[in-house]
This record gives C-alpha cells, structure tokens and sequence, in this order.
C-alpha cells in the first residue's frame, strides 16, 4: 500500500463528506428547535440545485447565482414547515414523519416534471485543476466545498451566539415553554430554523452538483449518509458532524478504493449500526434521539 | 392591573381549575396560598398563556388575554417565573437576562447597550449574578437560579410578575434572602402575585391574599384577617 496515494484517497473523500456534514448540520438546526426533521431533505437538496441551475442558465453569474439559490432553499424550507410539520407538532402527533417523506416525493415528480430525469452538467467558473498541498492533489473546486461548508456553519453559529435573535433561538431549543414566558414566539423560531435549514440544503446541492451533476436522483445517495452522520456524530452534537462526515467520506473512498466502488456504501452502514449498537445518542450527542 | 375573572382551566379531560377569580391592584403584592395540587401553579399557567383556559376572562392592564399565545402576553407586560425557575441551562448568565427583555430590545446589534441599565439594577439587586455573568446557567446553584429566573422576569420591565413558588427546593438562609428581595421589589413599586407553599412568608410580605383549595378560591382577605380565621390557621399556618 502507497501512503500518498492513501492520503490522496482521504483527503478527497474527506472533502466529499463535508457536504454530509453540512446536510447533517441542516437536520440538527430544526431538531434544536422542534424535535423534528425533514425526511425529505434530499429532493429538497435536489430541487434547490435545479433552481439554480436554472437561474445560472438565465445568464445570472455563478456569485449572483448562489443568494438567489438560497433563498429559494429557505423558501422551500418554509412550505416543508407549514405543509408538514406545524400541524403534526400543534397535536403532538409524529405525523410530520411521513409527511416530510411525502411532501419529498411530491418535490422529485415535480422535477421530474419540470426539469427533465437527465442529469445535467452544473456549469462553475471554479477550476477542477489540481493543485498540490502537502504533497496530495486535490483541485480548487473540492476546495471550494470545504470553504462553502465552514463559511456557511460558521456563519450561523455566529448568529445563534453573538445576537438575540440567534440567542432566542438556543432558548427555544434549551425550554421551549420559558422561551415563550420571555416573549419569544416558538413558532416563529422553529419557521425560522425551517428557513436556516432549507438555505443550508440548497447550499449543499450548489456545492455538490458540479462534481456530481444535477439530476432529480442526485440527493438520495448523499441523504443516506447524511442522516448516517447525523446519527453517529448525535443529532445535538454541533461540529461533531463535520469530524464525522469527514470521517466517513474518507472511508467511504477507501473503500471503493481498496475494495472495489461496490463497497462505497459499506463504511456508511457499518458505523451506522455501530453507533445504533453502541453509543445511540451519538459520539457527541446528549439527549436521546428519538426513535423513529 | 390583573384582574381574573372564572377561570377554568385543565389537562386533557381534567378539571383543574374550576372558576377561579382573583384581582391583583397595581403596585401590591398578591399571594396565592393552598396545598399540594389546589391549582395554583396551573391558575399562573393559565393566566401567562401557557395553558389555554378553557372559560373565564384574564384583563391585564384592562387588555383581555385569555387565549393568546404565552409569547404574545408576556410583550403585553406580563412576566412570569415559572415553578422549578426555568432558566435556559447552556446560555450564560447574561444571556438569560438578556431574553428577559426580549420584547424590547432590538434582535441583532446594539441589544446589550439597550440592556445595559437595566442589566446592572438585576446585578445591583443579585451581585452574585454580577460574579457569575458569564457563567453557563445550568451550573449556577438553586439558590442562584431562583435569583436569575426573578432578575429575567425583572428584565422585561413587566407590569405584573408572576412568581411561583419561589422558595422551592432551597436551603432555608436561602428562603430568607429570596423573600427580603419579594419585600424589597415590592417597596419599589412592583406589581406581584406570589405562589407559596410556605404560607406564612408568603403573608408576611403580601397585602392581600387568596386561598385555593381544588381549584377554586376558598377564601379571601387581607393576611392579619386570614391569621384570625380558623379554618386557614388550621390548614396552612398550624
């Protein structure tokens, strides 16, 4: 075994699981605030990548392109709010599971629909041209996913400690009733981390697509291991998913490396059930998560 | 400045409240006395909001309530420590007063510069919260979190405070400090309906009072008549 070409290996695959990460990061925002999550993160992934290409193939440069493809995310984020979770958590009622799951698949007929079931180049000015760090290539549009990742995590966690609004939204996740008592609106908080969430998928799916490219399927690979990685790292676990994510996106290319692209998906199982087996909060996680 | 009016109120099927009604006058000190499950945790429930009456009226500031959103009625100037203090464990000191006086401060910049005067009268009122500002609240002793819930309440500059129970679970030295800061904030004018298991501190400090008994208000007076009146000595003051 070559050790560069294992750290090769790694350090793309690591790169790659970031977006994981980041789709992790999108289930953590609203179980902070509501105890739920959208099971249909990833067409939502998917449609918000459609939409920009199409806003792309509009003319609108690649810069100007990217707050109009998170707008839409957040958009999309809000209706997944109102169509599918509010009521269900107004009754205290699971419902929202399978209409998360349903309101994604109602999301995939209608790209299907709109954009066609090709899957389409993502035109980026980024280069795809390795560079050399550290004696591995990696090229300048894998990086640009690690820096869309932290750039967008950081910006949010900067929000939830340094203003109020981000503070009220801690409270409403820490007691969501004394939130209330101090003026603060629950509902308002959990659309608003519906919104925060939608941004981050759409973020996920401008990323990921010019590597992957645009297709009404593209997501439901990357869903499964985002949701492997929400679970291992723990749903309340914070940055946990960004060591996990890249974790389990380095191994996932060695494997496919070492054992052939059949076993790609092997690694994401076998921690899956693991952590299921051994530590079900999570590596970094508190409270339980709940069983679905 | 409150004014309750049969209140009904319960969980599921239950009635727990069964026509309640109390008055609270502006700048006095109302306590609400009564045994283990008489109502009068769920009576602060139902008039901050977070349990939705299912008859009665609740006029704060001559504004009807009853049936609003908790978060809408405490902008209104209601704010209500809640039983077991409730303080937001990860946040800081500073940040859960802060939250307190959510309604009126802006949501992104500047908010702390807004807080500031009122931020040092609760340190001026709590010094040991001044100590421990930083501090994640969570690891702040009974005691202490007693004392940041009724400062976060304060923060809001509210018109009626609702304190429940504020004594529960601590050392007696403890009780004696929390109730000398009840006396204290009453002398400067602050409108209160206190929540007490010890009924005699709770009349010591109240102008009126109120006793609850499964769910209804039994009696009724000012604290040196309900010392005379058998009944409430034999139940509550014995």
């Amino acid at each position: 075994m070559n050790v560069q070409i294992i750290g090769q290996m790694a350090v793309s695959g690591a790169l790659m699981g970031l977006v994981y990460a980041l789709i992790a990061y999108g289930f953590q925002l609203t179980y902070a605030t509501s105890k739920s999550i959208n099971f249909g993160q990833g067409e939502l992934v998917m449609v918000s990548a459609f939409f920009s290409l199409t806003l792309t193939n509009l003319g609108l440069p690649y810069w100007a392109m990217i707050p109009g493809g998170l707008l839409f995310g957040a958009l999309m984020g809000l209706i997944v709010e109102r169509a599918a979770v509010r009521l269900a958590l107004e009754q205290k009622s699971e419902g929202w599971i399978l209409l998360t799951i349903i309101l994604g698949l109602f999301f995939f007929s209608s790209a299907e629909n709109i954009w066609g079931r090709d899957d389409r180049p993502f035109p980026t000015p980024i280069s795809a041209d390795p560079i050399h760090v550290l004696g591995v290539d990696v090229t300048r549009l894998e990086l640009s996913v690690a820096v869309g990742v932290i750039a967008i995590m950081g910006a949010i966690e900067l929000f939830k400690r340094r203003t109020l609004l981000g503070k009220a939204f801690e409270a409403v996740s820490a007691d969501r009733d004394a939130a209330e008592l101090m003026g603060i609106s629950a509902t308002r908080t959990v659309m608003l981390s519906y919104a925060l969430s939608g941004a981050v998928a759409a973020l996920a799916g401008i990323l990921v697509s010019p590597i992957t490219t645009v297709g009404p399927t593209m997501a439901s690979a990357l869903i499964l291991k985002a949701f492997s990685v929400a679970v291992v790292a723990g749903l309340d676990s914070g940055f946990g998913v960004v060591l996990i994510g890249m974790c389990l996106g380095a191994l996932e290319s060695l494997a496919s490396f070492y054992l052939g692209s059949g076993w790609r998906e092997a690694p994401g199982l076998v921690l899956l059930i693991l952590a299921l087996a051994l530590r079900p909060n999570g590596v970094f996680g508190k409270a339980t998560i709940r069983k679905v | 400045m409150l004014h309750v009016e049969n209140l009904h109120a319960g969980y599921g099927a239950s009635e727990v409240l069964s026509g309640a009604s109390l008055e609270v006058k502006q700048g006095t000190l109302v306590a609400l006395i009564g045994a283990n499950g008489a109502g009068k945790t769920t009576t602060m429930r139902a008039i901050s909001g977070g349990l939705k009456p299912s008859r009665g009226r609740v006029v704060l500031a001559g504004q009807e309530v009853q049936g609003l959103d908790a978060s809408r009625i405490a902008r209104l100037g209601l704010a209500h420590a809640p039983e077991g203090r409730k303080v937001f464990g990860p946040l800081s000191v500073e940040d859960n007063l802060l939250l307190g006086a959510y309604g009126r401060l802006p949501r992104f910049f500047g908010f702390r510069t807004k807080a500031q005067t009122d931020l040092e009268r609760v340190y001026d009122l709590f010094p040991r919260l001044r100590d421990r500002a930083k501090q994640a609240s969570g690891t702040l002793s009974g005691g202490e979190q007693q004392m940041l819930a009724i400062g976060r309440a304060l923060m809001a500059r509210p018109k009626v405070m609702l304190l429940d129970e504020p004594s529960m679970g601590l050392a007696p030295v403890i009780v004696q400090e929390v109730f000398r800061t009840i006396r204290r904030l009453k002398e400067e004018g602050l409108t209160l309906l206190l929540v007490e298991q010890f009924a005699k501190s709770a009349l010591e400090v109240a102008d009126y009072a109120y006793v609850m008994e499964r769910g209804r208000i039994a009696v009724e007076g000012t604290p040196a008549e309900l010392s005379r009146n058998e009944r409430v000595i034999a139940a509550y003051l014995g």
